[in-house]
């Protein structure tokens, strides 16, 4: 049953076999946490944010289509509802400092793990001061699964338009980060 | 390759984009020039480097399986009553294609009958009538067998008969004017005061008075003409009295039967 695509998957679902979604919920949880923590900083909002994609498959699943890419369809789903959340919670946004600790278990040296640490730390924020565009850009092309037609499909655009703007966004992302550690 | 048009490689080759024979050329280039390498590890760093060990936690599974659960239940609940109002449906329309199917049924089967029925009055009619004529013919043909049983029995066959041909009435006031035998005559009259409400029927008794003899026949005569009420009788009557050899009791009964006739 785990070599079904997630096509297949969905495509039951769809026709009623709602159980077969915890295999697709075990397959993006990951991705998709990481995309809402990434966009929010917030570990116990995200969390609720995968829930609501999760809710939203199944309210719209109706719409899922044979010729969908479900990886495509879910992180559409996922930006809709990191709008949405967006938009509703605009005025309260706050950062929380245990949360950046939340994403770091590693296993590695404690050496290596601090330097790595820092970058990591320097790359979060380098990654903060982009634009949310440009950080959902690079949140989705890190899924080598998401190729820039597929991200285009999801933002909106070409996929040469989703080429370029994945190349600026990466870039960009990187004169940041070095000006940052310069400091 | 410029400066610029490898970097845009790079991004391709990291994020997944470049096609199989796109990414052989590329590694070659890399393996060529290993000052690139370099490069490309920052890049994929910079992409992939800032969550790669994000933990969910364990309340977010639960969260998502009741939920999961919940939508289940409710889909098989609902899915049952879809499935009863479905069923119901297809049986009421069953229900009512059978009705409708019997329906039409038991009208062609109601009409092909009705035409059968017609079909067997008209083969009845048919035979009815053929027994009608044999009957006639065996009226006529008794009549004149010399037995007084034989001509008895036409006399009654006669009445079984539903109509009558002229054939038949007119055998029969032969019987009535010129039979010997009494009862047959007054059977004769009898038989035919079934008809009288054809004219010429009327018109035959009214003419057979004249020819009666017997004091029966008369008496018989004279009863029928008063329920008749037919006043062109009384003048056979009036000359039947007159003459001789008359039975006194018939005479008084003609006489009784003319004041009852006015």
């Amino acid at each position: 049953m785990d070599t079904l695509s997630d096509n297949a998957i969905m495509l039951k679902v769809k026709m009623g076999e709602t159980f077969r979604l915890g295999l697709l919920y075990e397959r993006y949880k990951k991705r998709l946490f990481g995309f809402f923590f990434q966009m929010n900083r917030d570990a116990s909002l995200s969390e609720d944010l995968v829930q609501n994609v999760f809710i939203r498959i199944l309210k719209y699943k109706h719409t899922y289509t044979e010729d969908s890419k479900f990886v495509t369809w879910v992180f559409q789903i996922a930006r809709n509802t990191n709008y949405d959340n967006y938009r509703k919670d605009k005025k309260n946004r706050h950062q929380d400092l245990d949360t950046i600790e939340y994403s770091i278990t590693t296993s590695e040296t404690i050496e290596t793990e601090i330097t790595k640490n820092e970058n990591v730390s320097t790359l979060q924020l380098a990654l903060k001061q982009l634009s949310e565009e440009k950080r959902e850009l690079l949140l989705l092309s890190k899924f080598r699964e998401l190729k820039y037609k597929e991200v285009g499909e999801i933002i909106g655009c070409t996929e040469g338009a989703a080429r370029t703007k994945v190349h600026r966004a990466l870039n960009e992302l990187k004169t940041v980060f070095l000006t940052l550690e310069k400091r | 390759m410029e400066r610029k048009q490898i970097e845009e490689i790079i991004t391709d080759y990291i994020t997944g984009n470049c096609s199989e024979q796109q990414r052989q050329e590329f590694e070659l280039f890399l393996k060529n020039n290993p000052t690139f390498n370099q490069e490309v590890e920052e890049m994929k760093l910079f992409l992939t480097g800032f969550d790669d060990e994000v933990e969910t936690s364990s309340a977010m599974d639960m969260k998502f399986y009741s939920m999961l659960n919940a939508e289940e239940k409710k889909n098989s609940s609902v899915s049952i009553f879809e499935k009863l109002i479905v069923v119901l449906q297809a049986k009421l329309v069953r229900q009512l294609a059978y009705t409708f199917a019997i329906l039409t049924i038991g009208f062609f089967v109601g009409n092909t009958f009705n035409s059968n029925d017609n079909t067997t009055f008209r083969t009845l009619d048919f035979a009815q009538n053929e027994t009608e004529d044999v009957r006639s013919q065996l009226v006529l043909a008794l009549l004149e067998q010399p037995s007084v049983n034989k001509r008895l029995q036409a006399v009654n066959e006669v009445s079984k008969l539903s109509s009558v041909t002229e054939k038949v009435t007119s055998a029969l006031f032969s019987t009535l004017n010129s039979d010997t035998n009494v009862n047959v005559r007054l059977s004769a009259i009898e038989a035919l005061s079934n008809y009288t409400e054809t004219p010429k029927v009327r018109e035959g008794l009214i003419a057979s008075i004249k020819y009666q003899k017997s004091p029966m026949v008369q008496i018989a005569l004279a009863d029928l003409m008063v329920q008749l009420q037919e006043k062109k009788a009384v003048k056979s009557f009036e000359k039947l009295i007159k003459e001789k050899n008359v039975n006194a009791s018939a005479k008084k009964k003609m006489e009784e039967s003319i004041q009852q006739i006015f």
